[in-house]
């Protein structure tokens, strides 16, 4: 497998690695230090726009030099925020955004488990296609598809101005079915044997022994499928102008394109309405992802 | 299991490859609603710009205009004025959904949007085009599409020309009320001492990015002025080829390659924040650059020009009337509501954007008393040129601009081939008739 | 219901016509099935049309309008693969996964062992690597512009040696920077996935290496790699799909595929056709090729990594 030189990499590569669950905390190692060090390089590259962006969204006025990015306690301010609600309304916007993203989650986990078991587990003729219909909906860039289907969106199924004419093309994430066919596959067949040798139908097992071991597939899932929706801004505009119904991301795309010029500080409006866009993701990656430490798999073998 | 997968991408392909030969594709066969449909009256839609301004000015109309005619009400939606409204605009049309009336028609977008049957010919209103020439004089030849009808109302201009900060000047050892802007040299030699002698990043500051409408700004506005009124294409064949345009291509090439017109883009407003001394505008700039003290003037031409007689770029927008609309008669009835002498003092007053009218600075002398900074954007849209109003123009635009990125702005390409190679390429484009 | 397991049987006892015909275990049809409905119902008309506008000089059109849309075979086609800016923008998406994949696959897998492990503040990391993700990439771009920007924070620190039309507008830089804007931005969706791949790993595995007295490098390289093949070989195939369709980044970063088209993708140029220009059957041929192209691609990746049957 390919990998690449960089100066995280070989300094994680020499000290790093999984360890166990937690063991008795020993004196930390001068690995461990050297890697917590390379880690924290690392995440300084990785946050420091994100940092940038909050600090430029509590600035009074823009300062774009690299001093700008240090955060000047006499120029700091919450005005941004204000008006950018004002231009865009966040509270309605974020109801929009979580309706609009709720729906493509529901519908993708529903469908995408289902899909992703049947391709991963069963064998039926026409798999083989299906998982090939499954590549095309990513390979083909939305761009291409994007007139069509919103001829058939509005014309065809009627669905202009609604909430389910926004969600319908996402609600399912061809990616999440790939998470979920890669999973289900990753699953020692014991497991499966051990349940149809018991007498268990199709179903049983779908239901008594997937979904309870698919957790972590569902969560990244959610996770994975949440950002889609939530960050798109042509799609729902293209379905309805109506300023109620659009979604966050649309309302700031729609904002930074034109309404920047009527206000004193656009630069600093535009990142605090990025910034709270960007808040609910981290919240939910941040509650989600204590569900991912090691779980003993292996021992669901024995007996 | 690659055969495998192999076999069935094969046998899905082919299928497709069936369906799609033959269904058909579908859409053009489907005749359910008319073209020309007949000109009834009743509710209508229409859309405006999302610009605060707009807003005010389009709301008070169409509130005047239900007051008194409760049968043939009009509803109003929002679209931005960014480039994804013309994506919104063909999506609708293509769909069948577009409004009666978009207030914010792009003249480089009319070919494309008549060619898909979307817009509906003024002319088949009785006395439309009459109306329009009364108000409009003129320029309204300059819209007109290839089969001689018009397709879109000329509504208000921003007529472009060269906003300079007067601090800066000063400061740079120029004049502030008489600056040295008219021929090239002199443009040239006072960006070279802005720069020299203030903190500024740029003398003036274009977009230099590939967006095909970016050349509306650098170098059409110069092209006009130096040509005295000539469009990018006129009568099928480019015009840019000629002195004029070698001219001005190696004018800009010199301020890129002196280092007084950046080749990054800028973030944010970088006129307001003083990161460069001059850019191009329109009267929209009086109410955004308040707090900066400015000046305007004409685009520069080589030999210079007096100023009353240099003509520069439109930046028109029009108001489309569209097939899909159902009450056609109130649909032009309203238009016509909102293009009398009342409706463009609001928008004068309430904008400051330069309604399409014929001796503009007499019919509302008033206003340009009270408000003098306007006064000289409304003297220049006497002398505007617009886009071409002709084939594939957004093609044509943006084979233009990618010559001028490569040749003029990173100065890879030779001027004259650049520009001979770009105008090989879009004469038979504007040729294809529609 | 039969149970018996159904790989490789040859000489097995004749089974019944049901799963001759569908398969061993038909229910999939009822698991898959709402998926194909959805299926159909959205994705088979444009994909559909897609195909057919390739063939034709095809643009869209309102209802009921008589346009002229003649067949043109392969025209499109050899149009679009003759343009010199479509030349440009293959060798770019070349340029873009070279950089990319190995990059994405290796920082990917190195990170999610790190963040697997029990860390101080291991919340906090994982959530600095993850958050680039989430941000919508207007806000970020804004900030990538700034910082390599010919006054910005990298030149500063570089000094002298920053090149000299600077990064983004540099014929030879701006795509490698495209490309790293890009793997940095998709990072924490990777590493997510190899965080819970790694969550599959069992510990009794981990365990019997130490004992044997496997370093930490070793033991990464024999217990971890092989232990999430199939997740690499999934990376692997997303990273290359993403990557051959790349369109924020030329669109927002390099302002419409400047310097002088240096930064093209294929999906901006189908854009720039398609929609802008109204050239809808041009940009189809670029698509229905690039998909191609992609799922080849695929399928090779899935062979030379993935795991046999």
């Amino acid at each position: 497998m390919a990998t690449t030189d960089t100066h995280a990499r070989t300094a994680e590569e020499a000290h790093g690695g999984p360890e166990a669950a937690p063991t008795t905390t020993r004196r930390p190692r001068l690995g461990q230090v050297a890697q917590l060090v390379a880690l924290s390089l690392g995440a300084v590259v990785f946050l420091f726009p994100f940092y940038y962006m909050v600090v430029g969204a509590l600035q009074a006025s823009p300062n774009p030099g690299p001093s700008g990015a240090l955060p000047d306690p006499s120029n700091m301010t919450l005005y941004n925020f204000a008006q950018i609600n004002a231009a865009i309304s966040l509270g309605r916007t974020l109801l929009n955004s979580s309706i609009f993203t709720g729906g493509v989650i529901l519908l993708t986990l529903l469908l995408g488990f289902l899909a992703g078991y049947a391709l991963a587990r069963l064998e039926f003729r026409g798999r083989g296609v299906i998982f090939t219909l499954l590549l095309l909906t990513l390979v083909l860039p939305f761009q291409l598809l994007m007139i069509p289907m919103y001829v058939l969106v509005v014309r065809y199924y009627g669905l202009a101005d609604s909430y389910v004419g926004m969600i319908i093309p996402f609600a399912i994430n061809g990616t999440a079915v790939f998470i979920f066919r890669q999973f289900f596959r990753s699953i020692p067949n014991d497991i499966y044997e051990a349940a149809e040798i018991d007498g268990a139908s199709q179903l049983q097992i779908l239901l008594r022994i997937a979904i309870p071991m698919a957790r972590p597939a569902i969560l990244t899932a959610i996770i994975v499928t949440f950002i889609g929706p939530w960050n798109e801004f042509l799609w729902p505009f293209l379905i309805t102008k109506e300023r109620s119904m659009q979604p966050l991301a649309v309302a700031l795309a729609n904002f930074i394109n034109t309404l920047q010029a009527t206000i004193a500080n656009p630069f600093g409006a535009i990142l605090a309405g990025a910034t709270v866009l960007s808040v609910p993701a981290v919240v939910l990656f941040l509650a989600f992802q204590r569900h991912f430490v090691q779980t003993n798999l292996g021992s669901g073998i024995k007996g | 299991m690659l055969a495998k997968m192999m076999r069935s991408t094969a046998l899905a392909l082919v299928l497709l490859l069936v369906a799609a030969c033959g269904g058909g594709g579908g859409s053009s066969s489907s005749g359910s609603e008319g073209g020309a449909a007949e000109q009834t009256s009743g509710p209508i839609e229409i859309w405006y710009s999302n610009n605060a301004q707009e807003i005010e000015w389009a709301q008070a109309q169409v509130d005047a205009w239900n007051d008194e005619h409760p049968d043939q009400q009009v509803t109003a939606q929002e679209i931005p004025a960014g480039d994804t409204s013309e994506e919104v605009i063909t999506a609708a049309i293509t769909a069948g959904n577009a409004p009666c009336l978009i207030y914010n028609t792009s003249p480089a977008a009319v070919p494309a949007f008549q060619r898909q049957g979307g817009l509906v010919a003024l002319d088949e209103f009785d006395g439309a085009v009459d109306l329009v020439r009364e108000r409009s004089g003129d320029v309204v030849d300059q819209y007109t599409s290839s089969d001689g009808k018009l397709y879109q109302l000329p509504w208000k201009a921003n007529p472009v020309m060269i906003i300079y900060n007067k601090e800066l000047f000063e400061q740079a050892g120029l004049d502030p009320d008489d600056p040295p802007l008219a021929t090239y040299d002199e443009f040239h030699e006072t960006a070279r001492q802005l720069v020299e002698n203030t903190d500024v990043r740029a003398a003036i500051y274009p977009a230099p990015t590939s967006q095909f409408f970016q050349s509306w700004f650098d170098f059409y506005p110069l092209f006009a002025a130096e040509t005295g009124g000539t469009q990018l294409v006129e009568d099928g064949q480019a015009q840019f080829t000629g002195d004029a345009g070698i001219a001005v291509a190696e004018f800009w090439r010199s301020l890129y390659e002196d280092g007084l017109a950046p080749r990054e883009e800028a973030q944010g407003d970088s006129f307001a924040e003083g990161v460069t001394a001059m850019n191009t505008a329109g009267p929209w700039a009086v109410s955004v650059y308040t707090d900066i003290d400015w000046g305007v003037v004409p685009p520069p031409t080589s030999e210079g020009t007096p100023p009353d007689e240099i003509w520069t770029f439109s930046d028109v927008k029009s108001v489309g009337l569209y097939t899909a609309c159902e009450n056609q008669a109130t649909a032009w009835e309203f238009l016509e509501f909102t293009m009398s002498e009342e409706a463009d003092r609001a928008l004068l007053e309430t904008t400051g954007q330069m309604p399409v009218r014929t001796d503009l600075t007499d019919t509302f002398s008033d206003f340009f008393e009270e408000n003098p900074q306007y006064e000289v954007f409304a003297d220049q849209t006497s002398r505007i040129v617009e886009v071409p109003v002709v084939p594939n123009s957004i093609e044509v635009w943006q084979t233009f601009r990618d010559a001028w990125t490569g040749a003029v702005i990173f100065g890879d390409n030779e001027i004259e081939p650049a520009l001979q190679g770009a105008a090989d390429e879009i004469d038979p484009l504007v040729g294809e008739g529609g | 219901m039969s149970t018996v397991a159904t790989t490789g049987g040859d000489t097995a006892p004749k089974r019944p016509l049901r799963h001759r015909l569908f398969g061993s275990q038909p229910i999939g049809y009822a698991f898959a099935g709402p998926y194909v409905v959805f299926w159909v119902a959205l994705f088979a008309y444009p994909l559909c049309l897609a195909v057919y506008m390739s063939f034709h000089d095809y643009f869209f059109a309102a209802p009921g309008a008589e346009v002229d849309r003649p067949f043109v075979g392969l025209d499109n086609y050899v149009a679009a693969f003759t343009d010199p800016a479509v030349q440009r923008s293959l060798l770019n998406v070349g340029i873009f996964l070279v950089i990319n994949v190995p990059l994405t696959v290796g920082l990917g897998l190195v990170l999610a062992s790190a963040l697997n492990a029990a860390l101080p503040f291991r919340t906090f990391f994982r959530a600095a690597y993850y958050v680039p993700y989430v941000t919508a990439s207007v806000a970020m771009v804004g900030v990538w512009l700034w910082l390599f920007s010919g006054g910005g924070l990298i030149n500063e620190v570089l000094g002298p040696l920053a090149p000299d039309p600077t990064w983004l507008v540099n014929r030879s830089w701006a795509m490698p920077i495209i490309a790293l804007f890009a793997t940095w931005k998709q990072l924490g969706f990777y590493v997510l996935l190899y965080l819970a791949a790694l969550q599959n790993i069992p510990v009794e595995l981990y365990e019997a290496a130490r004992v044997d007295g496997a370093s930490l490098v070793r033991r990464f390289w024999h217990v971890t790699v092989p232990g999430v093949r199939s997740t690499t070989t999934l990376v692997v195939i997303l990273a290359t799909i993403v990557g051959a369709n790349f369109f924020t980044e030329p669109y927002l970063l390099t302002g419409g595929g400047g310097p002088n088209g240096a930064s093209v993708s294929p999906v901006l140029i189908m854009y720039q056709a398609g929609i802008e220009q109204g050239d809808a059957g041009y940009a189809a041929a670029i698509g229905v090729a690039l998909a191609v192209v992609v799922i080849l691609m695929s399928a090779v990746n899935n062979f030379v990594i993935g795991e046999r049957e």
